[in-house]
C-alpha cells in the first residue's frame, strides 16, 4: 500500500504522458488534411543583426561589435531549418591603456521544424529552451529594450539539444492558449553545452487585453538535479504606447532566484519623439540560502544578492536602425557598479534567391 | 517528490489543453481562409474586415515583443510567418490572417 501511494505521482505523470501521445496521434491524423500551404511558396531567408555598443561597466570600457546571423530554410509545406549563429569582438582597455580584443562565437540554435498541424510544431537539434519569455522572444539585440541581461537569465539552462513539442491554438474567441515540452540531452561540448533537462511552459493570451501570464518549469536531470520554476506576464494595454513584462524564476539548487519587471513606454503620441522609446527596469537577485564560502567564490556573480535599476531610451532611425543609451545602477554588497552602455543595431534581412521577392 | 508531483500535473494540464484543442471546432476558422463567391460590396466588406481583423493581430502578437516593421515581399512574409509561428507559437489562425495582412 505504501509502496502504491509513493509511486502514484510517477502513475499519473505515465498517465498523462500516455493521454498526452493518444492526443497528439489523434490530432495528427485528423488536421493533417487541414493544414494547407498559402498562396506564397515561402523562399530561403538569411536575417539576424548587427550591433555595436560601448559599454562601460563600473569604470571598466568595452567596445563590442557584434553580428548574429539566421538562417531560415523553408522545405515543402510544413518543414523550416533555422541556424542563428553568433560571433562577437569585444575590446576592452588593458592596465596599460592598450585596447584587447577577444573573440566569441557560437550558435544560438540549429533547429529543424516539422508543422503537422495547426495546433502542434515538432522540434528537433538545438535550440532554446522554453523558459519564460526573455531567452526566446527578446533576447536578440534589436529586440531587446534593454543591452543588459535581466538577472534572471543565468538561473536556469538556456540551451537545449533534443526534442520538442510545442504550439498554440484558441480556446474560445478570447483566449490563446500556447504551450512547449521538452527534452534535452548533455551535451559537453564547448561551444554547445547543454545539460541533460526536461521542462515546458504553459502560457495564456488574452487577445482583446492584450495581455499574456504564464507559468514555466526545468527539471535539470544531472549532476545535483536542481528544478526552477518560473511565472512570466506581459501587457499592453489598448489605451497608452505601453509595454510591461515581467518574469520571475526561483531555482532548487544553488542559482538563487530573481525577477525583474520591465516597462517601455513609445512617445507615439508626441509627433517630433514618435521614434522615441523609454525604458525603465527594476530588478533584484537572491543568492541561494547557506551558500559556503567555497560555493559562493565558484558561482561568481550568482553567489551574492543584487538590486538592478536601468533606464534607458532606443530611437528608431527607421523600423530595422535603432540607437540605444542606457544608465543602470547595481548594488552588490562592497561592489557597486554604475552600468552605462550607447550603441547603435541594426536587422538585415534578404532572400537568398534572386527571385525570391516575386510571387 | 515535489518534482514529481509537479511533472504529473503539467503533463495532465497538457493533456487537458490538448483535449480542447482537439474540441476547438476549426469551424470558425474556415469561412475566413476561405473566400465566398458572394456579390462584391459583400466582399469588399469582408476583404476589409478581414484587413482589419489582421492588422489587430499583426499588432496584438508581433508587437508584443519589438517594433513593427515594414512590410516584405510576399514569399518572404511567408517565410518569416512560418519562423514566427514556431518561436512565438502564434496560433495558425493568427498565422493565416497576419500574412494576409502583411501582404496585402
Amino acid at each position: 500500500m505504501m509502496c502504491s501511494l509513493a509511486n502514484w505521482p510517477r502513475k499519473v505523470a505515465q498517465a498523462g504522458l500516455l493521454g498526452l501521445f493518444i492526443l497528439i496521434s489523434l490530432a495528427v491524423h485528423a488536421q493533417d488534411d487541414e493544414f494547407r500551404v498559402d498562396s506564397f511558396k515561402p523562399v530561403p531567408i538569411l536575417t539576424g543583426s548587427t550591433a555595436y555598443f560601448t559599454r562601460v561597466t563600473a569604470g571598466q570600457y568595452q567596445d563590442a561589435p557584434t553580428v548574429s546571423p539566421l538562417l531560415l530554410l523553408p522545405m515543402g509545406d510544413k518543414w523550416l531549418l533555422e541556424a542563428k549563429g553568433s560571433y562577437s569582438d569585444t575590446f576592452s582597455k588593458n592596465a596599460q591603456g592598450d585596447y584587447n580584443g577577444a573573440i566569441s562565437y557560437g550558435m544560438a540554435y540549429g533547429q529543424i521544424d516539422y508543422i503537422a498541424n495547426r495546433y502542434m510544431t515538432f522540434v528537433a537539434g538545438r535550440f532554446t529552451t522554453p523558459f519564460n519569455i526573455y531567452g526566446e522572444r527578446l533576447a536578440p539585440n534589436w529586440i531587446r529594450a534593454l543591452q543588459p541581461n535581466p538577472l534572471t537569465s543565468p538561473v536556469t539552462s538556456g540551451s537545449g539539444l533534443g526534442g520538442m513539442i510545442r504550439g498554440g491554438f484558441s480556446g474560445t474567441d478570447s483566449l490563446n492558449v500556447t504551450y512547449a515540452a521538452y527534452f534535452s540531452a548533455n551535451n559537453t561540448h564547448h561551444l554547445l553545452a547543454t545539460d541533460r533537462s526536461t521542462g515546458g511552459r504553459l502560457g495564456f493570451f488574452l487577445p482583446r487585453q492584450r495581455l499574456e501570464v504564464g507559468a514555466s518549469f526545468q527539471q535539470v536531470l544531472q549532476a545535483d538535479r536542481p528544478h526552477s520554476s518560473g511565472v512570466f506576464l506581459e501587457w499592453q494595454p489598448n489605451r497608452a504606447p505601453l509595454t510591461v513584462r515581467s518574469e520571475y524564476v526561483r531555482s532548487s539548487g544553488t542559482k538563487g532566484s530573481a525577477y525583474w519587471i520591465e516597462s517601455v513606454y513609445r512617445l507615439s503620441q508626441i509627433p517630433s519623439l514618435r521614434r522615441l522609446e523609454l525604458v525603465g527596469r527594476g530588478e533584484q537577485f537572491f543568492a541561494a540560502s547557506n551558500l559556503s564560502a567555497a560555493t559562493v567564490k565558484k558561482l561568481g556573480a550568482l553567489g551574492k544578492d543584487t538590486n538592478e535599476g536601468d533606464f534607458g531610451m532606443n530611437y528608431y532611425l527607421r523600423s530595422d536602425v535603432r540607437a540605444s543609451a542606457s544608465y543602470g545602477r547595481q548594488f552588490v554588497l562592497g561592489r557597486n557598479a554604475n552600468l552605462w552602455t550607447i550603441g547603435m543595431t541594426y536587422r538585415f534581412i534578404m532572400p537568398m534567391l534572386p527571385q525570391g521577392g516575386a510571387r | 517528490m515535489k518534482m514529481k508531483l509537479f511533472l504529473a500535473a503539467f503533463l495532465v494540464a497538457s493533456a487537458l489543453s490538448l483535449g480542447l484543442m482537439a474540441n476547438a471546432s476549426s469551424a470558425k476558422d474556415a469561412p475566413k481562409d476561405s473566400p465566398a463567391p458572394t456579390v462584391s460590396a459583400e466582399q469588399s466588406a469582408q476583404n476589409e474586415n478581414m484587413r482589419v481583423e489582421g492588422e489587430k493581430r499583426f499588432r496584438s502578437n508581433c508587437g508584443r515583443c519589438h517594433a513593427a516593421p515594414t512590410k516584405f515581399p510576399p514569399r518572404m512574409m511567408a517565410t518569416i510567418v512560418r519562423h514566427m509561428r514556431v518561436r512565438a507559437t502564434i496560433t495558425d489562425q493568427d498565422m493565416r490572417l497576419i500574412l494576409r495582412y502583411m501582404t496585402e
